[in-house]
């Protein structure tokens, strides 16, 4: 439960920090820290209009996808407090669940009968495509490391105070932020600021929604960011108490959200061809990591 | 702390095979030979110190930096174009790079009476291979030559792997490195890249009697 508030907080001010650091970057004022979230205020207050080509797939689409966002944020637990969903195995459901609404949001851009909107959504498969494995590459090395299968328990049982823990973390790290880059179609793969659809991933799939829907569709990638900032701030705590907890939580939105703003001012997107080898080089990094853990507890010798 | 090195190591493999620079190739030497200097550091505690220190002035000063510096410098001199320029995707490279590193793992673990040293074996076996795969797949001789410096660069893994019981070991490593800097020179020299046009093999495969 915990949890769960502290990411709503942090989804709320994610999306006006990144805003915040490019501006401050490229030497603007930039608009205020509030300003996204009032953006998507007043798109909600809005009604939808859809395409005569459309079903039903598209209206119920961006609901869908909040919700299994929501399924998964509740997966994700506080240090060592409880999740809402805490289970055993509950990391292959949070996996799925987010493959469900992105699934679901891949078909409704095929839906719309929009040209562009299928090229988009066949980017957006083929490169989750090749980055999934990593998340369970990193996962699974976690789970293997401790011997535990659900994320209260790994994050729980990762003992920290020995180098070795760290160097994992540390690690791990470095590939959740590239994951989570990917995985939310930022800047090294995919522009969200640009307006030309032949080069766009995320944001052409998103083409046809207005209103409600689109409100919904960003304040769910608020979300999505603010879970794996969580995900990743679950690395460094469990052990301590409350106050300090909480703030490596913030800490760690905040820091994400500088980060991602960061690289989008300072880095240029990749060639097209070169995406799919970028998302895969995580996928090997995972493997990697988990040969490594595999003769760290000493599976093989 | 070996088996991190070790890891590194590795993933500097799967850079190599997507790096489409030459100058990027280069630096990435130099983060193996810096690796490798490390890994000698902690691994060879039973050699002579005589030995020792000679193994590590030879990572540190000709793997880390002299090589890659004389190597941007003869890339530099010769006019060489900085693009890899293989002859598959990239994306097939990362690939192949990565189910090397895996086979290299399969086969190890075949491998009886290793003494907890499973994991050197690995990642000398796929930087090997890897080197090799470097060789056959990019078109220019320079490459060819990074190419065989990450194939000498496994087998110095492989010795020290064993460099506690066998030091000559390790000294044949060094004498392969000793060839390399002969084959960099012999690019130097002959200037080629500056001489031939193409300082590819395309160009070597027209030669006829």
């Amino acid at each position: 439960m915990h949890g769960l508030i502290l990411i709503l907080i942090v989804s709320l001010f994610f999306g006006g920090i990144v805003v915040k650091t490019k501006s401050i970057c490229a030497g603007r004022k930039g608009p205020g820290i509030f300003q996204p979230l009032k953006d998507i205020w007043r798109l909600i207050r809005k009604g939808a209009v859809f395409s005569e080509t459309a079903t039903i797939l598209t209206r119920i689409a961006p609901s869908i996808y909040f919700a299994s966002v929501l399924l998964a944020v509740g997966c994700i637990p506080f240090g060592n407090v409880r999740g809402l969903l805490s289970f055993q195995g509950d990391f292959v459901f949070f996996a799925y669940a987010l493959a469900l609404g992105k699934f679901f949001m891949i078909i409704a851009a095929l839906d719309t009968g929009s040209s562009f909107e299928g090229m988009g959504a066949s980017r957006e498969a083929h490169f989750s495509m090749l980055a999934e494995p990593a998340f369970f590459g990193v996962i699974g090395s976690l789970a293997l490391y401790t011997g535990r299968t659900s994320f209260l328990d790994i994050f729980t049982y990762l003992h920290f105070g020995n180098y070795l823990s760290y160097a994992l973390g540390s690690v791990m790290l470095i590939i959740l932020v590239i994951l989570t880059l990917i995985e939310n179609s930022r800047m090294p793969v995919d522009d969200p600021n640009t307006h030309l659809e032949l080069t766009m991933i995320h944001e052409v799939m998103v083409l046809d929604y207005s209103g409600f829907d689109l409100g919904l569709i960003q304040y769910t990638t608020n979300l999505k960011f603010a879970m794996y900032a969580a995900l990743m701030a679950n690395l460094f705590t469990g052990t301590l108490r409350a106050l300090p907890d909480i703030l490596i939580f913030l800490g760690t939105g905040f820091l994400l959200a500088v980060i991602v703003g960061g690289v989008e001012s300072f880095t240029a997107r990749l060639r097209m061809g070169r995406i799919p080898q970028f998302a895969f080089s995580l996928t090997s990094y995972a493997l990697l990591l988990f040969l490594l853990v595999l003769f760290i507890t000493g599976r093989f010798s | 702390m070996k088996a991190i090195i070790l890891i590194l190591f590795a993933i500097s493999l799967l850079n190599i095979s997507i790096s489409n620079r030459l100058r990027g190739f280069a630096r990435l030497l130099t983060l193996q030979g810096f690796l490798l200097f490390v890994l000698a550091f902690i691994q060879l505690n039973e050699v002579t110190i005589l030995n020792l220190v000679f193994v590590l002035l030879e990572t540190l000063v000709f793997k880390t930096i002299v090589l890659p510096l004389f190597l941007d410098y003869v890339i530099k001199k010769n006019r060489i174009t900085r693009e890899t320029e293989p002859y598959v995707p990239y994306f097939v490279s990362l690939l192949i790079v990565t189910v090397i590193i895996l086979a290299s793992f399969i086969i190890v673990q075949q491998i009886e009476g290793l003494s907890g040293n499973t994991l050197f074996f690995i990642v000398a076996l796929s930087t090997i291979f890897t080197g090799l795969y470097i060789i056959i797949s990019r078109k220019k001789l320079i490459t060819h030559l990074m190419g065989y410096v990450v194939v000498e660069n496994g087998v110095f893994i492989l010795s020290l792997a064993i460099g506690n019981e066998m030091p000559m070991m390790v000294n044949t490593g060094i004498l392969i490195d000793l060839f390399i800097g002969v084959l960099v020179m012999g690019i130097f020299v002959n200037k080629i890249g500056d001489v031939f046009q193409e300082a590819n093999n395309e160009y070597l495969s027209q030669i006829r009697d």
